[in-house]
């Protein structure tokens, strides 16, 4: 119950004339009754913000800088229909309902956003807030939020009785009539048409008091009926649900709140995230802090309803459903092929018998490495955090009913997306037919018990499938890169000189302060071909003690890039540069990255340096950071520079400089590697593209030069260097990196697979002992094996990750691989906003500035280093995908035959890796001729058994596949196939 | 639930009030004739406090300040006049109703704070060997419990004669990223680093300043410059206040 308190009080200055007093009466958690009182000062002062009110225009509020916002709302609204020229009041359900048409390009534009609305939003759903309150602070889309509650006029209280809905339904109805006779007094003057203010409910019982206020109204859908491209748009709406139908089959319902907290308080529910196998789409695992091995969540129901990454509660099955994880590839399309999208209702049973046969698991074998592989299953009792996003995808043109295509009906269809994790989503349209073909971008909106799949709706059509303007922009999408073009406020935080800016030429200018004179060392960058966005740049000469002074070189970005700024949002938004085949998408404007910070040769350029004194066998004597400016030498590429290492003749001081740079890298990698850190490897390719078209023309393995590692091993040096000195600074908000220790847990399964098939040894005990096993895991016959056995490795272990020093203990930081105890990112500023951050913070430290308040603020730094991390990861997935993409294409017209390792074995098929274009595909026995056989203890399939045909395809075995493209007809991507040559499978 | 936006981009505060506005404030003096030489009450916004001011008269033992000093004799200062603060929190005025016990840490920090503050702003040579004592009550808390604590006090010694240099206004202000708010209400004060100032009247005398959250030192000034602005305007506020009831009282006198 609540009750209010109107006070008046005069005060002629400022425009609060009446405060209220909310009085709310809550029982505590402890079922205590407590009060809650709040004040609410009402105020005359909140302009309508139309640009055609002459008196709001004039009594603009100021803030504490003295700025004012200008009116928002144009002089010239949208009409639609038979509505005039109109201002738009949506309310919250039109919110909920349609934020995807709200942000169109095409239409909703000059909306009023109430304050009642966007409380209300904010309760419901987090996301859906930011997204609108986005909305309303770009100016493009002209949303005004109105504080219709600060407003005296347009304040309600709550009634006896009435429903806290109601009541702000009627706010927003109050709110609504106010502006209109606000805009028919101030506007009686002028000759220019008063704008209509029309409410949008989807509420009938609302709508029809707002008709006896006098309000003009209408309900969504006919209002969208009115617009340009009113088709895209109404399939752009969340649908509504018809749960009258009674169903035949229904996913267990969620357990309930209190049920949840009491289960993970006792411990026998569990809390992680769901991540979904890629090779089975029927099976999932969550990892929980209870047990060391992850929980198996097998099949349709178990699942129930979450989707991969969400956030869900799991309870653990009695011992006798344990199992192993699936020996099988299952993939939806194939299973689920004959689902019908409109009705799938009809079907009783939610695990189709297919499904069923899918996971049916033959007994555990009885022996003993089979031991540790059973592993404990679960359900999913309920989701506590969704995970959804937009998926890109296309239409299933086998799901689209043959009358709707000619009636323009709405119907339901699915869509495939992209990622194979993900299942199909149903969505109404009455484009089906345009829409078949095309990549698309879809959201889901909720998934009922009673629906076999979610629900979505459409959100946009990218284009036509392996287009590459549509394949490129899926890709970004379903990564969630940002790849708009920088907003003009962006852009306007670039000096205003653009490309003509220079290093001031007296040393007296105050940009000069504190920077130290390197233009005279002879300093030069090393970098693969064609890079404009050079980063680092390295010096080293000798010094008259027999020691070396050796510098590396950072692009001085924040001098350029402050906090607090568009700029820097958007940099820290965007976490990292993403470089695709053929694109790259900019983490700063270009003229930041490849200009004036880019440490170009032959010109002056502003740098932070750090300064090394070295002994010959690569001791540190002393280390010394400063901003400096510096005039690059030369900017080699790795092989230019090794020509030059190599080449006698030349002895000029810049290349005894390489030389020296290179000598004591050796040493420094030597040392690195005597403390155990890892040589992991990861399957790089490099797709050349035709300059023109950009056309793939071949596929190549990255080289590698003794210049790579040279850079590599001063890099790490710097930004172990750094890291000590930010942590040292700030030990409570210093932006790091760590690597965690993997549980020893993640290798059993490898250190079996190697002790079986190859009779080798692997010691996961510490990084050292890793590394030294992994050398020792070679085959003198075949050199490529343990590079293979390297990126299995690598597999097993956990991601790097960004962290704020005050959010760990100091032990924790340690970064595993690189077998440090402290590390972070400082040296690639251009394309790292990690970097950006350690350059601030160490700028600090050396008292060059003041840090700012947000480097200081741990649960700030925390969010920064969730958002980059995050950013980092999908940068990776996106470029792996895009040279997948190309590699694809690259393939399109030709077919051959190459090497190949087994890299996993399944019971109805394997894995196979080419080295050669580092790919790697499943290679399907369910529709081979020859018979075969799946021996589990020896990770091998024994084929045509018996026959003098016998082969035994185990594990790393190498054998020649067949490669060619086949569009997919599940995904619709372009893939690689292969098919096995030798040995022979039919 | 989420939290809501104490800060709105369009430069309203939670309960409406933009950056630079203070709370509603109600005050009133010589509230308790009976039962104190001075006494006043203060309303802040939903935070209020009354004071009442004994003195100045001769030193009990009974009526110190507590600890070691105040079984004693050597308690009467021979030069100045003794200042003894005691503050006592109502349980209803807090949220949850909860019983706090008489010397509580924070309680007896801040009743040290206000008496060093009062110390500097009384008059006291012109009193030796004679004791105030302050006692606080806090009936209801909305954030700026020091400062209206300090307003109130200020007021009661007014209201009982004390000699005083001028009046010691309290306000806070806060820093929420970039935006400095004035005045701030007790979600606020939970989201945000504040600092209490006091000042000596309308001047630049500052008798507190006191800041126990972490801010940037480039934040503190216009956090400091916006609280000394919002003392100054109390200071109006205050006088006019008092100026009203020697007004009536001298109409009564008179009549």
């Amino acid at each position: 119950m609540a009750t209010a308190l109107k006070r008046y009080f005069a005060d002629g200055s400022s425009g609060a004339t009446l405060s209220v007093s909310q009085k709310v009466y809550v029982r505590s958690r402890r079922g205590k009754a407590t009060k809650i009182v709040q004040e609410h000062y009402l105020r005359t002062d909140i302009p309508c913000s139309s640009q055609l009110c002459p008196i709001c225009s004039l009594n603009l509020p100021k803030d504490s800088s003295g700025a004012e916002r200008p009116p928002i709302l144009s002089r010239e609204p949208p009409t639609a229909g038979s509505w005039g020229p109109h201002y738009l009041v949506p309310d919250t359900n039109v919110f909920v309902k349609a934020m995807d048409l709200m942000e169109h390009k095409s239409a909703f534009y000059d909306v009023i956003v109430l304050q009642t609305v966007l409380d209300e939003l904010r309760n419901i759903s987090l996301p859906l807030y930011n997204r609108l309150r986005a909305l309303s602070q770009s100016q493009e889309k002209r949303f005004y939020v109105f504080h219709n509650e600060f407003r005296q006029e347009t304040f309600v209280e709550r009634q006896q009785g009435e429903s806290m809905n109601d009541k702000n339904d009627r706010a927003i109805r109050t709110a609504c009539a106010w502006y209109r006779v606000h805009l028919d007094e101030t506007m009686s003057k002028s000759s220019e048409i008063v704008p209509q203010v029309l409410l949008l409910s989807n509420d009938n019982d609302c709508l029809r008091k707002a008709r006896e206020l006098g309000v003009a109204c209408t309900n969504l859908d006919d209002y969208v009926r009115f617009l340009p491209d009113c088709d895209t748009l109404l399939d752009m709406i969340v649908a509504e649900h018809g749960g009258d139908e009674t169903h035949k089959f229904a996913y267990p319902e969620y357990y309930s709140t209190s049920r949840i907290q009491g289960g993970i308080q006792i411990g026998n529910l569990h809390q992680g995230v769901l991540n979904i196998s890629q090779y089975n789409y029927l099976e999932g695992s969550v990892t929980v802090p209870s047990f060391d091995r992850p929980l198996l969540i097998l099949g349709r129901e178990s699942i129930n309803r979450a989707m991969h990454g969400d956030v869900v509660v799991v309870e653990v099955l009695p011992e006798s459903e344990w199992k192993t994880p699936s020996t099988k590839i299952v993939e939806e399309d194939n299973i689920t092929k004959n689902d019908n999208a409109e009705d799938d209702e009809e079907e009783n049973l939610l695990v189709t018998e297919q499904e069923r046969r899918a996971l049916a698991e033959e007994p555990a074998t009885q022996n003993s490495s089979a031991e540790f592989k059973v592993q404990r299953t679960a359900k999913v009792v309920s989701v506590i955090k969704r995970n959804w996003r937009s998926y890109v995808g296309h239409i299933d043109a086998a799901s689209i009913s043959s009358d709707a295509v000619a009636t323009r009906r709405q119907t339901s269809v699915f869509l495939i997306p992209m990622n194979r994790r993900i299942p199909k989503i149903k969505i109404r349209t009455r484009r089906a037919a345009d829409l078949v073909g095309k990549r698309i971008l879809a959201a889901v909106d909720s998934w009922d018990a009673s629906s076999r799949y979610p629900q979505g709706h459409f959100i946009r059509a990218l284009g036509d499938i392996e287009a590459k303007a549509a394949e490129t922009e899926a890709l970004l999408l379903e990564y969630d890169v940002q790849y708009q073009p920088f907003t003009q406020s962006v852009l306007d935080c670039l000096p205003i000189e653009g490309h003509d800016w220079k290093v001031p030429a007296e040393t007296s200018d105050p940009r000069w302060t504190g920077r130290e004179d390197l233009r005279d060392l002879l300093v030069c960058s090393i970098d693969p071909p064609g890079c404009q966005d050079i980063d680092d740049a390295l010096h080293a000469r000798p010094l008259p003690n027999g020691n070396f002074e050796v510098g590396v070189h950072i692009a001085d970005v924040s001098h350029f890039v402050k906090p607090n700024t568009a700029m820097d949002s958007e940099a820290s938004s965007r976490g990292t540069t993403v470089y695709l085949v053929d694109k790259r998408i900019d983490m700063l404007p270009v003229l930041l990255g490849t200009n004036l910070c880019s440490l170009m040769p032959y010109v002056e350029r502003f740098a932070f340096s750090a300064i090394w004194e070295m002994t010959p066998d690569a001791e540190i004597v002393n280390t010394r950071f400063t901003k400096s400016v510096i005039r690059s030498k030369e900017a080699f590429s790795y092989e230019q520079a090794q020509l030059r290492i190599d080449d006698k003749s030349q002895t000029d001081p810049l290349t005894q400089g390489i030389r020296d740079l290179l000598r004591l890298s050796k040493a420094l990698k030597a040392k690195r590697m005597a403390a155990g850190a890892l040589n992991l490897a990861s399957p790089e390719v490099k797709v050349n593209v035709e300059s023109e078209t950009s056309d793939p023309m071949d596929v190549e393995v990255k080289k590698s030069h003794e210049t790579n590692s040279l850079v590599e091993e001063f890099m790490l040096l710097a930004n172990i260097s750094v890291a000590a000195k930010i942590y040292e600074a700030f030990p409570q908000s210093a932006m790091l990196r760590r690597h965690g220790a993997p549980p020893k847990e993640n290798f059993e399964v490898l250190a079996d697979q190697l002790r079986v098939c190859k009779q080798l040894s692997l010691n996961a005990e510490s990084s050292k002992q890793l590394a030294d096993s992994l050398d020792a895991c070679k085959d003198s016959n075949d050199p490529y094996l343990n590079t293979l056995i390297r990126i299995m490795a690598t597999r097993c272990m956990l991601a790097a990750e960004y962290f704020c020093s005050g959010t760990m203990a100091e032990p924790e930081f340690r970064h595993y691989g690189l077998a440090t105890h402290i590390y972070t990112h400082w040296t690639s500023p251009i394309r790292r906003y990690a970097d950006i951050v350690a350059h601030r913070q160490l700028a600090s430290a050396i008292a060059y500035e003041p840090l700012h308040e947000s480097l200081r603020d741990k649960p700030k730094l925390e969010r920064v280093c969730q958002n980059i991390n995050q950013r980092h990861r999908n940068a990776q997935f996106a470029g792996r995908a895009s040279v997948e993409y190309y590699i694809g294409q690259a393939l399109k017209n030709h077919e051959l035959d190459v090497e190949a390792y087994v890299m996993k074995v399944f019971s109805n098929g394997f894995v196979v890796f080419v080295p050669q274009f580092g790919i790697e595909g499943p290679i399907h026995l369910r529709d081979a001729k020859s018979s075969f056989k799946f021996d589990e203890a020896n990770y091998a399939l024994i084929l045509n058994e018996g026959t003098d045909k016998e082969e035994t395809l185990q594990l790393f075995r190498k054998i020649i596949v067949h490669v060619e493209t086949v569009v997919e007809e599940s995904t619709g991507k372009r893939k690689v196939a292969f098919r096995s040559q030798n040995p022979k499978i039919e | 639930m989420s939290r809501p936006e104490i800060y709105s981009p369009e430069g309203l505060r939670i309960d409406g009030r933009r950056w630079n506005e203070v709370r509603h404030i109600k005050c009133a003096i010589n509230t308790h004739p009976a039962s104190s030489d001075g006494s006043s009450i203060i309303e802040q916004g939903n935070t209020k406090v009354m004071c009442n001011v004994v003195g100045p008269a001769e030193p009990t033992s009974s009526s110190g300040g507590g600890g070691a000093k105040s079984n004693t004799n050597s308690f009467a200062n021979e030069n100045k006049v003794t200042l003894s603060v005691k503050a006592t929190v109502a349980p209803f005025s807090t949220i949850d109703r909860r019983k706090r016990s008489g010397n509580d840490s924070r309680i007896q920090e801040m009743c040290l704070t206000i008496q060093h503050i009062f110390e500097e702003a009384v008059m006291g040579h012109l009193q030796p060997r004679s004791q105030i004592v302050i006692s606080l009550y806090i009936l209801a808390q909305d954030g700026g419990m020091l400062q209206a604590c300090i307003n109130a006090a200020s007021l009661a010694l007014i209201d009982a004669g004390i000699p005083m240099y001028d009046y010691v206004c309290a306000c806070t202000a806060g820093m929420h990223d970039t935006e400095v708010l004035l005045d701030l209400n007790r979600l606020e004060e939970n989201d945000m680093p504040f600092l209490t100032m006091a000042t000596l009247g309308a001047t630049r005398k500052v008798s507190l300043m006191q800041l126990e959250t972490r801010v940037g030192v480039d934040k503190l000034e216009p956090m400091m410059a916006a609280a000394m602005s919002g003392c100054h305007y109390l200071r109006q506020i205050m006088d006019a206040q008092v100026r009203k009831h020697g007004k009536n009282r001298l109409a009564r006198v008179g009549a």
